[in-house]
């Protein structure tokens, strides 16, 4: 193959990449992002019209008949092509846009479900906002009923954050001392990846979540074990060394170790996805390596590194964070 | 006109070869007598002074004394330090230099009738860096000017004392029971090299409180946390000018014995480990509800202002090779919270921990942190 061809190669693979799998505006899971999926599909066929228009004219203006020329060259074509013709399209689809997403029908009307979900260097705080007033407080996933209104606060502990869940619903930031509120339905059930969407610091790139989509009885059931406190463990070593090391210090066991608050909620901790905000898997092992490595894993994060932990605590740590299911 | 002209160039070529020739060939010839015993012409050793003592003003500038210089807890530590390291060479009250001593070349100036002559920030500036050619060493213990400190203040106090009070001051409390087993005899044991009283001098003996409250208590800590300690001192790992010399000379048994010893020794003031909350409920609200007493912030800390609950590592289930810190000294605490503040404990895997959790304490939570945790021992007295 010649270069040339293998560069065009190269390059429409990477144009593919955002096409598909978990993390992609194109497998839209409700209704507001089937919006966002049309607005763009309108504008790439919309603009790509005007572009090959633009284009000729360019073609006509160099090397059309002279006849052409002249005409092209009139004020009458200057004012109309160059000045009113953007501004009706650029207006049309200002207004268009803005009456797409802006008057959704999810916009009035009392929400099924309220989550609270706090940006912070570098993860996500999330609370359920239950109708009762209790409060189930999560880190790094966000469960959700399909066919549900949900409305999520968006706040942030530090600097801006913008949460992103392209397969759900289009980006919103998150405001120090400013709440967001984002509302959606999503009727596809599934996990889909969503991801911080503005710049926060060093450990960006690695602050990634979980949006999962079950059907409302699966999670009725679901919150109601998480609200649950965390299982006892009383004999388990593992909980030993997570008492005395002061893990509590930041990481709250509900109901058993605390006073934690600063760092992600481990009381289920077994039962996510995910380790290190999306970017671990959840199992005995990834534990054991976060605890091992994560300043390698994760760098900057604000966990202190605990090198002093040795091999047989790591371990036994690993199994018990684990079994919190 | 030319010819002289020529003349100068040669002359200044010859001088500029021949000076530093003649100069080369005399410290070469070994002519000039470097024996202590002779000493300097008295206009060389006049030109050394004028130079040294310049030198010290012009550096010295600008390192301002803390304001509470001549507090009585600095003046102790600082009176035992010295008695452990530079009596020997600058004298005492009542005693004159060694005499091994007071033949080096320049003799060391006896501290008792010279101190007055230097300035509070020149006599910091030579503890802290020495004097070169002099055998005057710098500080030992890396970068803490908290010490050094403790030392000028009792060196501001020498001039005035008599031999009595400086006894007193150097020899700490001493009232220590004289039956019981001192932590030096126990070393002698083992170690011939290690200096009588390099433990009690500053930590007194284990029934009696440090001499300063400068100084941690010791008796009743848990072993493995001193034992930690010594190590890092020993190793290179947690700087002190003071602590450094002494666990330089010990070896690892002498440490566990040591550690061993003061863990279960019975202290006036009982170190005590406080009880941890089982539940952070009260302060994990997810509101942010800012508990207000300092007890509040040890307990539960503070998320908004990150900081974090300091009972949640210093409780009573907390790992031994942690410190208890209920009753210890308040000016320690304190000391070393702003120590780590300033990334000078954060050198091992245990500091770094702390380094992070005291970066976010103010000056007025340290102090306050500080002498809560010192009302939180248990007065032996008391309880029996």
């Amino acid at each position: 193959m010649k270069r040339w061809q293998s560069c065009i190669l190269l390059f429409s693979a990477l144009l593919l990449t955002a096409c598909d799998g978990d993390q992609s505006m194109f497998r839209p899971a409700g209704s507001e992002a089937d919006k966002v999926v049309f607005l763009y599909w309108t504008m790439v066929i919309g603009f790509a019209f005007v572009f090959f228009l633009v284009m000729g004219l360019v073609l006509i203006a160099f090397a059309g008949p002279s006849q052409w020329r002249v005409w092209l060259q009139s004020e009458k074509q200057i004012i109309g092509l160059g000045l009113v013709f953007p501004v009706i399209v650029l207006s049309g689809l200002l207004v268009w846009g803005y009456l797409l997403l802006g008057s959704s029908s999810l916009a009035n009307g009392k929400p099924d479900l309220k989550i609270r979900v706090e940006g912070a260097q570098w993860w996500w705080r999330v609370t359920y906002l239950l109708e009762d007033g209790a409060r189930v407080e999560t880190a790094n996933e966000v469960r959700i009923p399909v066919g549900k209104l949900i409305e999520l606060e968006l706040v942030s502990a530090d600097v801006l954050h913008s949460f992103w869940v392209p397969a759900w619903t289009g980006k919103m930031d998150m405001i120090p001392g400013h709440t967001n509120i984002l509302r959606f339905v999503v009727d596809t059930p599934g996990t889909v990846k969503g991801q911080c969407a503005e710049y926060c610091g060093g450990a960006h790139a690695f602050m990634s979540l979980y949006g999962v989509a079950i059907d409302e009885q699966t999670f009725e059931s679901w919150l109601e074990a998480e609200s649950a406190p965390a299982v006892p463990l009383s004999q388990h070593p593992g909980r030993q060394v997570y008492l005395s090391t002061g893990c509590g210090a930041c990481h709250q066991v509900r109901g058993q170790i605390g006073p934690g608050g600063s760092g992600p909620d481990l009381t289920h901790v077994g039962s996510r996805l995910s380790l290190g905000a999306g970017i671990l898997p959840n199992d005995t092992e990834a534990f054991e390596r976060w605890m091992a490595r994560h300043p390698f894993i994760k760098p900057g994060n604000r966990m202190p590194a605990f090198g002093f932990l040795s091999d047989l605590e790591r371990r036994q740590l690993a199994r018990y964070l684990d079994a919190l299911e | 006109m030319r010819v002289s002209r020529w003349r100068r160039i040669v002359w200044v070529g010859v001088s500029a070869i021949a000076v530093p020739l003649v100069v080369l060939l005399g410290a070469y010839s070994g002519i000039y007598n470097v024996a202590a015993s002779v000493g300097h012409q008295t206009w060389f050793n006049w030109l050394l002074r004028l130079g040294m003592t310049r030198s010290v003003t012009f550096h010295s500038s600008g390192e301002a004394p803390p304001v509470d210089l001549g507090d009585l807890h600095r003046i102790r530590l600082g009176a035992a330090h010295y008695e452990s390291r530079c009596a020997s060479c600058h004298g005492t009250p009542g005693s004159s230099v060694n005499p091994v001593f007071a033949q080096m070349l320049p003799s060391p100036p006896g501290l008792v009738q010279r101190v007055p002559e230097w300035q509070a920030d020149e006599l910091f500036w030579i503890v802290r860096h020495g004097l070169k050619y002099t055998g005057m060493p710098a500080w030992s213990g890396g970068d803490r000017p908290d010490e050094i400190w403790s030392v000028v203040a009792f060196l501001q106090a020498l001039p005035g004392l008599q031999e009595q009070e400086y006894e007193a001051l150097a020899a700490g409390n001493n009232d220590a029971d004289a039956d019981a087993p001192s932590a030096t005899e126990l070393v002698e044991q083992g170690a011939q090299t290690l200096a009588r009283g390099a433990c009690d001098r500053c930590h007194d003996e284990p029934n009696a409180v440090p001499i300063s409250d400068l100084v941690p208590i010791l008796a009743g800590q848990s072993a493995e946390y001193l034992a930690r300690a010594l190590y890092e001192y020993r190793d290179g790992e947690r700087a002190s000018g003071i602590m450094q010399p002494i666990a330089a000379e010990l070896q690892d048994g002498q440490i566990q014995d040591l550690a061993n010893y003061y863990s279960v020794a019975k202290a006036p003031i009982q170190l005590t480990s406080l009880t941890p909350p089982r539940d952070g409920s009260a302060a994990a609200d997810a509101t942010g509800v800012t508990p207000g007493s300092v007890s509040d912030l040890a307990y539960y800390g503070n998320r908004q202002a990150r900081v974090l609950p300091c009972i949640a590592c210093h409780g009573q289930n907390s790992r031994p090779d942690y410190p208890k810190l209920g009753g210890q000294n308040a000016a320690y605490l304190g000391q070393q919270l702003r120590l780590w503040q300033k990334g000078g404990r954060d050198q091992t895997a245990w500091g770094e921990v702390m380094g992070t959790v005291a970066k976010h304490l103010t000056e007025q939570q340290i102090t306050s942190l500080a002498e809560w945790f010192a009302a939180q021992g248990s007065s032996r007295e008391a309880s029996q």
